[in-house]
């Protein structure tokens, strides 16, 4: 490559391009900035896994706390891996409140859950809430791995109409930020999701070379395009070519990585063309996919939306006909109730398939689920009444033995989720001070 | 009836609602139900300021720069607009004066909030007004798709695999909405190579791709052999043949390696056949040990064919006696076929479009593809491009070509380059300089053909439009409505049913819709296909006829195909062919009444008579109610003893309740009127065992009672259903949210639409020529 380093080198030269320096800056490699960890250790990972519509939580909470406690109903599905998880009881995203801003419990409760920011109520212009942590987790060690973070889902954002009580869609179906005004897009088709991490099909190294060596000459001239544009244009407009500037940036990022790399061989994974008809295969597929990009070191980031806030779903196939969303606001009507139950139940299950995986598959000297934590949960505790505090949570996964599990612990009222949060990019090597409207870190969960 | 009892009911939803609230029409704003006009701001406004407001915001403290001791007269108000939105939210949603303080009471509050909100609507559109300001707006996913139709001449639609777009203000093409995040420029960019390697055919390095077939890929006849190479030995007459795929007609190369051992007069000899037709016979000379290629040139349809290659001069002498001269045997490795290896003859519209001229010799490159670039840039970046813009891309294809790639090639990297730049990827309206000018500015001709074409075909311009923008004659008057004329009546404009209507009217949203099989098993992909049809050709129906857009509400038509006569129970209407009918009975009119609009306002086992209300009033009355407030159950989730209540008596139940009766008895009278109609449209005059009553009582008293009451009931409050539809059309057409300044534009298409019958073309021209769609102003304070 380096000939082709060179010549490009020459070619920028003679179109007369001066770079904005981010891009210069995005040209160095990473690695020469130290601050890397052992390339021996087993990489600590972190994935958000968010449900919708909050929980029924007399059936979600254990009775007891401690580490001698009996799973609750709902998370009676988790039972086989009750020591690889932590309940969490008392957790709130304070600024999924209306603080003034009437209602839209649901599009805060989405927009919230990852990011404890307060988002701006709007439909349109100024949509403002905070970056999330997978995406500062993504911004601090996204260059080890070929994709920063991976952001999955199950639902599309809906296409006409209102989301929630003046809240633009971008609100409830996105709840991964990669800046306060940026959602970052979610896949949400398994296929799709396959290619991005393993390529379309096989390529020949050929190919693949000649490719990435036109794709750099052209997002140079590009992102020289925007630069010039930047300068030319109003406030907002700014905003918009920022993030053009930020996305091109990436995406040399990643083309540079890969060079650096032995190309990823292609799993052998059968990935069906369509999106699967049936949620249970739909959303077990996507969660395949995660095993499969946390194997691969693809990511050691990523967020998947099981549901879009407020997410109207029917689940016949534990017999609730009627829609989810429509449902939660039971009024304390037992059947109702019982039918959500049923779906909280019937997602848990679909995790306890996820954790089965991960305990499957071998990573280093343990398994990937010793290595990695999950968070499990939604920014609704009880949807009913549309609370924002004693949300559901249960954090999985043991983080290369730094947590301690295997306990339901049961936290000081309104203790903000980011200060979960904190002490979970702590443990994949993205510390930062504070985080959204974090008061401090969870150490309870320390090993 | 007291008429102040409606205002209320509007009143108060108007003051829940806050930012969402749709621009009323001047009509409705000037009178709320409290009656503003009799306030005087000085007796009845600022002693209320001054008693609960001035502590933290008067004279000696202004906390967040906020002094309302400021304000002498209304008309500082509206100098300080910015800081009057703000303390009109404060005191709307009740968050002013803070808990705690004293508060005043709640008429008073009622009437502060209803006052600044009529002094901050009532705009004096006399003069030229604020035209507004549209940030650049990033190609959605339709739009995207149809550029690439238009611009490229392919239509592959790669959008499809794109994320969605959020939706803000009701639809998918809001400029501050649609953000671009890295997973979209990477989609961009695979999008990119996909359509410039569909667009341009690159000429094969050596002669074309190459398929070859051996060992156990090759089908044996006659009496054969496998040696332990895999090759096959023919000892008697025998053949090998293979299937081979020949993408398109051309010029392909069957060739066979093979050797022979020779005896008898003659060489050994192969006879090649096509699909079974023999069509060369060749001689090979070549020994076993070194096989060579025989090959044959041939002209070929495309599809898959049968190669075979037939051993056809067996010869067999065992008495001979040169033992060497006894047996001729043939011997063939492997089959394959090479090609196309011309251009095809007709090379595909994209390449022509792109490719108008080839470089003779190397000197020319830059020039030819300057040449071929430029008339494409102006297309693709919907403006005049400099020649320092065409010569960076020329750059690239040179660049490729050094790289010792084919021209062709260096025109698929440029056009892969175009497809992702910023000028291509977002609609800009630049200021001249310097950048933040405060001032307004008219479009330029480019600009305003492109707003045109996105807002009408969701695509870029034609060759028309930009050849009226090259001449500057576009935003002439009589050229304007010309073009818009013309553009309604072209195919393309089925993007504005598909976009505008589509999301309007909300039934993007029936692919989401899951009816529960166990109430309704014929449900099918079919019949959800022609209940959105229905609607569609509704909305076509108006715009290619220009007839009124009241017949949105009450036509007395509709159009139906087999599925859907048979689902709405009309007799002798088969086949696929959707006809337009005339609806003679009571129980149906307008739009109201599909079963595409009853469907997607029903729960998946039953009709809900508050969603169909909420629909009318946030699609038709454009007053959407807000949400109930949180640990109030939605109204039908109240009763404990649902069974044994009717929905009815269940609804009624519930409005005995003040906080909920506010929003409810407008909106479930809207949906009671609906109930003989099902959760999928069907008319039924039972529910279960009960008869159904579909009568509901309005706030006024007055009482309508099935669908044709309803539609005539929303026929009498005309000017909002006007207002909503202008608002949502203007909405669409400038992709941003509406501001109080754009209150006049409204008022002059709802005048217009007025006098001119209603027609659906004098909305559109009136949108066309208002303030916000033909000027722009900076970015800059005003």
């Amino acid at each position: 490559m380096s000939n082709t380093n060179l010549y490009r080198r020459t070619f920028l030269r003679g179109m007369g391009l001066s770079l904005g320096l981010p891009l210069l800056d995005a040209m160095a490699p990473r690695t020469a900035r130290g601050g890397e960890s052992n390339p021996g250790d087993t990489p600590v990972r972190m994935a958000f896994v968010f449900v919708p519509n909050g929980a029924i939580m007399q059936d979600w909470t254990p009775a007891a706390t401690g580490s001698d406690y009996e799973l609750s109903k709902t998370l009676s599905a988790l039972a086989d891996f009750q020591d690889d998880i932590t309940v969490l009881t008392g957790l709130a995203q304070d600024n999924g409140r209306a603080k003034g801003d009437g209602p839209g419990d649901h599009a805060r409760c989405a927009s919230t859950f990852l990011t404890g920011a307060h988002p701006v109520k709007t439909d349109g212009t100024d949509i403002r809430v905070g970056v999330s942590v997978d995406q500062v987790a993504a911004a601090e060690i996204g260059h080890h791995t070929r994709l920063p973070s991976l952001e999955l889902g199950i639902e599309r954002g809906r296409n006409a109409g209102n989301c929630d009580s003046g809240y633009s869609c971008a609100y409830s179906s996105n709840i991964s930020w990669k800046t306060a005004t940026t959602p970052v897009a979610k896949e949400v088709h398994p296929r799709l999701v396959f290619e991005r991490l393993f390529g379309a099909e096989d390529e020949a190294d050929r190919s693949r070379a000649e490719r990435d060596f036109y794709r750099k000459s052209i997002l140079d001239l590009v992102a020289n395009d925007a630069a010039q544009l930047q300068a030319r244009l109003g406030q907002s407009d700014r905003r918009k070519i920022d993030e053009y500037f930020t996305s091109v940036r990436e995406l040399e990022q990643r083309i540079l990585r890969s060079e650096q790399s032995a190309a990823q061989a292609r799993p052998s994974f059968s990935v069906p063309e369509e999106v699967p008809g049936e949620l249970q295969e739909h959303i077990r597929l996507m969660y395949d996919l995660l095993v499969l990009a946390f194997r691969t070191d693809s990511t050691r980031v990523a967020s998947f939306m099981v549901g879009n806030a407020g997410s109207n779903r029917s689940y016949r196939m534990v017999g609730v006909s009627e829609g989810h969303h429509e449902l939660s606001h039971h009024g304390n009507e037992a059947e109702k109730m019982a039918s959500i139950q049923k779906i909280d139940q019937f997602l848990a299950d679909q995790f306890a398939y996820f954790l089965g995986q991960l305990k499957n598959t071998p990573d280093g000297e343990r398994s990937l689920l010793d290595n990695l934590m999950i968070l499990y949960g939604s920014g609704l505790g009880d949807a009913n009444r549309h609370d924002h505090h004693n949300l559901p949570a249960v954090l999985a996964g043991r983080a290369a033995g730094t947590l301690s599990t295997g306990k339901h612990i049961k936290l000081e009222e309104e203790t903000p989720m980011n200060n979960l949060f904190l002490s979970m990019l702590d443990r994949v090597g993205a510390e930062v001070a504070e985080i959204g409207d974090s008061s401090g870190r969870l150490s309870l969960l320390d090993a | 009836m007291d008429p102040t009892c409606t205002r209320w009911a509007v009143a108060l939803i108007t003051l829940l609602i806050g930012p969402t609230s749709r621009l009323l029409p001047t009509a409705l704003a000037d009178q709320p139900a409290i009656a503003t006009h009799d306030v005087d701001f000085e007796d009845d406004v600022i002693p209320l300021l001054r008693e609960y407001c001035f502590a933290c915001h008067g004279p000696d403290e202004q906390t967040k720069g906020i002094g309302l001791h400021q304000y002498a007269a209304a008309q500082d108000l509206l100098d300080n607009r910015g800081v009057s939105e703000k303390v009109l939210q404060a005191i709307k949603f009740g968050r002013m004066p803070p808990a705690g303080e004293p508060r005043p009471t709640e008429p008073q509050r009622r009437m502060l909030s209803a006052w600044l909100e009529s002094v901050l609507q009532a705009i004096d559109c006399s003069g030229p007004s604020d035209p507004g300001r549209v940030t650049i707006r990033r190609l959605n996913r339709n739009e995207y798709n149809n550029t690439i139709r238009d611009l490229v001449g392919i239509d592959i639609r790669p959008a499809e695999d794109f994320p969605s777009d959020d939706v803000g203000e009701g639809f998918d093409n809001i400029a501050d909405v649609l953000s671009l995040s890295p997973l979209l420029l990477e989609k961009y960019m695979d999008a990119a190579e996909r359509i410039a390697a569909q667009a341009i055919v690159v000429p094969h390095p050596d002669g074309g791709p190459r398929q070859r077939r051996e060992h156990e890929a090759l089908v044996v006849e006659g009496e054969n052999k496998r040696n332990l190479e895999g090759d096959f030995w023919m000892y008697t007459s025998g053949s090998v043949a293979a299937h081979f795929e020949f993408p398109r007609a051309g010029t392909y190369l069957l060739r066979a390696i093979a050797g022979a051992q020779q005896a008898g007069p003659d060489l050994a000899r192969l006879e090649f056949r096509l699909d079974g037709t023999a069509q060369k016979t060749i001689d090979v000379d070549a020994g076993p040990d070194e096989p060579q290629a025989y090959d044959l040139q041939l002209q070929v349809e495309q599809g898959q064919r049968k190669f075979t290659a037939a051993f056809v001069n067996d010869y067999y002498q065992p008495d001979d006696p040169d033992p060497a001269n006894r047996d001729r045997n043939m011997m063939v490795r492997a089959l394959e076929v090479i090609g196309p290896m011309d251009q095809p003859d007709s090379l595909p519209e994209s390449h022509r479009r792109l490719i108008q001229a080839s470089p003779e010799h190397a000197a020319e490159l830059a020039a030819v593809a300057g040449e071929n670039l430029a008339p494409f840039l102006r297309r693709a970046y919907r403006r005049d491009v400099a020649d320092t813009e065409v010569a960076t891309y020329v750059r690239l294809v040179e660049m490729a070509v050094e790289q010792g790639a084919s021209f062709e090639r260096g025109m698929q990297v440029a056009l892969s380059a175009i497809l992702v730049s910023p000028h291509f990827l977002f609609r800009i309206e630049q200021d001249p300089p310097p950048a933040d000018p405060p001032d307004v500015r008219q479009l330029n001709d480019y600009e305003l053909a492109t707003r045109l074409s996105y807002f009408l075909w969701s695509s870029l311009p034609d060759d028309e439009l930009f050849e009226l923008a090259r001449q500057g004659t576009l935003h002439e008057q009589g050229v304007l409505r010309d073009q818009v004329r013309r553009m309604l009546a072209d195919d393309k404009s089925a993007a504005l049913v598909e976009n505008f209507a589509g999301q309007w009217l909300n039934l993007r949203n029936l692919d989401h819709m899951t009816p529960d099989p166990s109430q309704f098993a014929d449900f099918d992909e079919a019949l959800r296909r022609s209940m959105r049809r229905e609607t569609q050709l509704l909305f076509e129906t108006i715009m290619r006829e220009d007839g009124s857009v009241l017949d949105f509400l009450d036509a007395r038509y509709t159009f139906v195909d087999g599925r859907l006569a048979e689902h709405y129970g009309i007799p002798d209407v088969q086949g696929d062919e959707f006809r337009k009918i005339t609806l003679d009975d009571d129980r149906r009119r307008g739009v109201l009444t599909h079963a595409s609009v009853l469907m997607l306002t029903s729960n998946p086992t039953r009709t809900s008579p508050v969603k169909r209300g909420k629909w009318i009033l946030e699609n038709i009355l454009g007053t959407p109610p807000p949400d109930p407030p949180p640990d109030v159950p939605e109204l039908e989730q109240t009763q404990q003893v649902a069974t044994q209540l009717s929905l009815k008596e269940q609804l009624a139940q519930h409005r005995d309740n003040e906080s909920c009766a506010v929003c409810h008895r407008e909106m479930d009278s809207f949906g009671l009127a609906l109930e003989n109609l099902d959760a999928f449209g069907r008319w039924r005059s039972e529910d279960g065992a009960r008869q159904i009553d579909p009568t509901g009582e309005l706030p006024d008293g007055t009482t309508i009672s099935g669908p044709v009451e309803l539609v005539e009931l929303l026929m009498s409050r005309k000017p909002e259903f006007l207002r909503t539809l202008a608002d949502r059309l203007l909405t669409y057409a400038l992709g941003r949210g509406l501001e109080y300044y754009d209150l006049c534009a409204l008022d002059r298409i709802d005048r217009e639409l007025a006098a001119n019958e209603y027609r659906f073309s004098v909305l559109v021209n009136e949108i066309v020529n208002s303030e916000p769609f033909r000027f722009r102003r900076g970015n800059g304070e005003k």
